[in-house]
């Protein structure tokens, strides 16, 4: 086998393990900080990858337009959050349901406002040649964004003080509100936060991907598999299990077919749990 | 008072009885009554499509084309001097309520002629019903071939029929060594039988092939094998919105300057339109009608088209193919003299044409199948195609060879081509 097909099946397979981090810490630190099973994550990376669209309708630049689509994309979470999360707390089919019912009503209203086919942005025509092969250099790209997302996430969540009030809030309520944390407004933050990333998602990733009502679908799956697999060490295990899984799945999809890859991601998650019934991370000692 | 000698559940239920008794006499007299008002001075026409959920992006232009052609019947004094009246249903985008709808629409609704379908499988489950209570069925999409069913009608074009045209040109115009991309269900998987077959009969070869679920969103496995086959050009039959993103992925890796990309369905679902003028541009496909074609009604019909809906969104070869199923139709009932289905349908056998959008178009009597125009286009800059060439009356040879519904009247089958 030649040295350029390992150098560039190398830097797919990082590329990929990129997407699906980027698809995933927002149901990170949704689901892995907070407890909630968001089922309406994918249709959170829908609404980003539509706000991005339609802010570069109106002529703001797409990186302007991937900020925008972040912000709004956690106001609405926000608002989520007050509206439906909030009172559903500790009740986890209930917030199943909820968020079941939230990701139909966004489902149909993208199709309603959108119709089913928008005209997408398109991915930038360069590449890196390696060898006989060539590479995208927005894939190249994302998984410096990927790094750069992390890197910045565990700064927030370990350094800053929002950060420790987050976790404190999360982990014991009562003693948190005890030494004066306002944990139902922290709680909000720390949704709209999950919200942003699954925004920033939908919008970074929508080159690459075309907006359309039911993308989403194709990445809750493998994000929540990747989330439950991590375990309680949230951010470190979903980075460690999720660049596996994304690496894994797509080399051996390089060398048989996708549904081989597909196959061996739902084979290596189901025998991870089977070893770490807890999670990967369920002895680590680490904070997050 | 009470009365003692019955117990009050049995009374109630005998209520109960009586008043479900009243219901069913009520109903049973309103049906009467709608079948004697429907009796003889309309004729019904069923439509059953996927209006709404994830496959609306090609219902709703074949129902807006059974309604156009429609009401272009009745502005010219209808069939048989009546009216046409449409019936439909919204079939949601779900299986199973094809099979529920095509029922209530032949023994409820008791129509003339049903139009109806996108997916093979919803075709599926609908031919039985149809062929058990002999109605004239139109099946209005392209598809993987083979269906042949003396009730059934196809006017969209078939595999073998877009396939045979495109893949002879794209191996003149590339070079012999093809990689199929191609969903992983039937359609995909007969197409990449299909290449094979022309690969094989115009001196090609497929060197690689990869069968990707509809869920698929990254791409970078399937561009890593291209690469590594090195063909002189990709046949990539993408199905559903995401697998358009495997043609922006394609593209930015820089493998549009290296190889060709060829496509059968390409554009029947408005993917043009979500494609980046950089990905899009230049990819070659070939199907039986495009808004773009030059064509003497093709101009008419685009204006009747634009003043009953808007042209913002380009009009499908689904589309193209109902309202050419609806005159098709109109004309063998006033060939027949009447909607009797065994007189309307040795009608439709007698070697019937039709000047629609993408030509003239004429029914094969044996394969149920049209004969007609296909075109091979080229992705231009600004979501649109632009024609490279036409093939004119290009017969569906496949299923001319396999379905003879003149001499086999009771053939009930979908072939494949390992029936060849």
């Amino acid at each position: 086998m030649e040295l350029d097909f390992l150098a560039t099946l190398l830097l797919s397979s990082l590329s990929s393990a990129a997407i699906l981090l980027i698809a995933t810490v927002g149901l990170a630190v949704m689901f892995g900080l907070m407890g909630v099973i968001n089922l309406a994550h994918g249709e959170f990376i829908m609404f980003g990858a539509y706000a991005t669209l339609f802010a570069t309708q109106i002529g703001v630049p797409y990186p302007l337009a991937i900020v925008f689509a972040t912000i709004v994309t956690a106001i609405f979470g926000g608002i989520v959050e007050l509206l439906i999360i909030r009172r559903l707390y500790g009740r986890i089919f209930d917030t199943l349901l909820a968020t079941w019912g939230l990701s139909l009503v966004l489902y149909q209203s993208a199709v309603l406002i959108f119709g089913t086919v928008t005209p997408g942005i398109g991915l930038p025509i360069s590449n890196v040649q390696i060898g006989d092969y060539s590479i995208s250099v927005y894939l190249l790209f994302l998984i410096l964004v990927a790094a750069v997302l992390i890197g910045s996430l565990y700064w927030l969540l370990t350094k800053t003080s929002y950060g420790i009030t987050a976790r404190a809030a999360i982990q014991d309520r009562e003693t948190a509100s005890a030494v004066g944390v306002e944990s139902a407004r922290i709680n909000t933050m720390t949704f709209a936060l999950g919200s942003g990333l699954a925004g920033f998602a939908g919008a970074i990733l929508l080159p690459a991907i075309p907006a359309t009502p039911n993308m989403g679908f194709a990445f809750v799956i493998k994000a929540f598999l990747a989330v439950v697999a991590a375990g309680p060490v949230t951010l470190t295990g979903t980075v460690a299990v999720g660049s596996t899984l994304g690496m894994v799945g797509n080399i051996t999809a390089s060398f048989w077919t996708s549904v081989v890859g597909d196959i061996v991601f739902f084979l290596l998650t189901i025998t991870i749990l089977r070893i770490f019934p807890l999670g990967i991370s369920g002895r680590w000692r680490l904070k997050l | 008072m009470k009365n003692n000698l019955i117990p009050d559940s049995e009374r109630v239920r005998s209520q109960k009885f009586k008043f479900f008794c009243l219901v069913m006499l009520a109903v049973a007299i309103s049906l009467v009554a709608t079948a004697q008002v429907k009796a003889d001075d309309e004729i019904k026409v069923g439509s059953i499509f996927d209006l709404t959920g994830g496959l609306n992006i090609y219902g709703i232009q074949q129902s807006q084309a059974l309604h156009l052609a429609v009401n272009n019947i009745n502005e010219n004094g209808g069939v048989l001097g009546q009216q046409l009246e449409v019936v439909e249903y919204d079939a949601q985008s779900e299986l199973a309520k094809f099979t529920q709808y095509t029922n209530t629409i032949i023994l409820r609704d008791k129509i003339d002629v049903l139009f109806a379908g996108l997916t093979s499988s919803s075709r599926e489950a609908m031919r039985p019903i149809v062929r058990k209570n002999n109605i004239p069925y139109f099946y209005s999409a392209l598809y993987e071939g083979g269906a042949c069913d003396k009730q059934t009608f196809i006017t969209g074009a078939s595999a073998s029929q877009q396939m045979s045209v495109l893949i002879e040109w794209a191996i003149k115009e590339y070079g012999p060594k093809i990689y199929i991309m191609a969903p992983d269900y039937n359609f995909g998987t007969i197409s990449a039988h299909w290449i094979e077959h022309y690969a094989k009969e115009y001196g090609g070869e497929v060197v690689g092939s990869d069968f990707l679920a509809l869920t698929v969103t990254d791409y970078s496995p399937t561009i890593q094998k291209i690469q590594a086959a090195k063909p002189n050009f990709v046949a990539a039959l993408p199905v559903g919105a995401n697998q358009t993103g495997f043609l922006e992925q394609f593209a930015a890796a820089g493998l549009k300057e290296k190889m060709g990309i060829v496509s059968t369905n390409y554009g029947s679902g408005n993917q043009q339109v979500v494609v980046s003028p950089d990905a899009g541009e230049g990819i070659v496909a070939s199907q039986e009608y495009f808004m773009w074609i030059d064509e003497p009604n093709n101009e008419p019909f685009k204006a009747k088209w634009e003043a009953a809906y808007s042209l913002d969104e380009p009009i499908i070869s689904e589309a193209a193919d109902v309202w050419n199923a609806v005159h098709i139709w109109a004309k063998a009932v006033e060939m027949a003299g009447t909607t009797d289905s065994d007189a309307v349908i040795a009608a439709l056998e007698s070697g019937i044409s039709f000047d629609g959008p993408n030509g003239t178009v004429t029914m094969q009597p044996g394969s149920h199948h049209l004969k007609q125009n296909i075109y091979i286009v080229r992705g231009n800059r600004t979501h649109g195609f632009d024609v490279i060439q036409t093939f004119e009356s290009v017969a569906p040879s496949f299923e001319d060879q396999v379905c003879d519904l003149i001499a086999n009247p009771d053939t009930a089958e979908h072939f494949t081509p390992a029936d060849l």
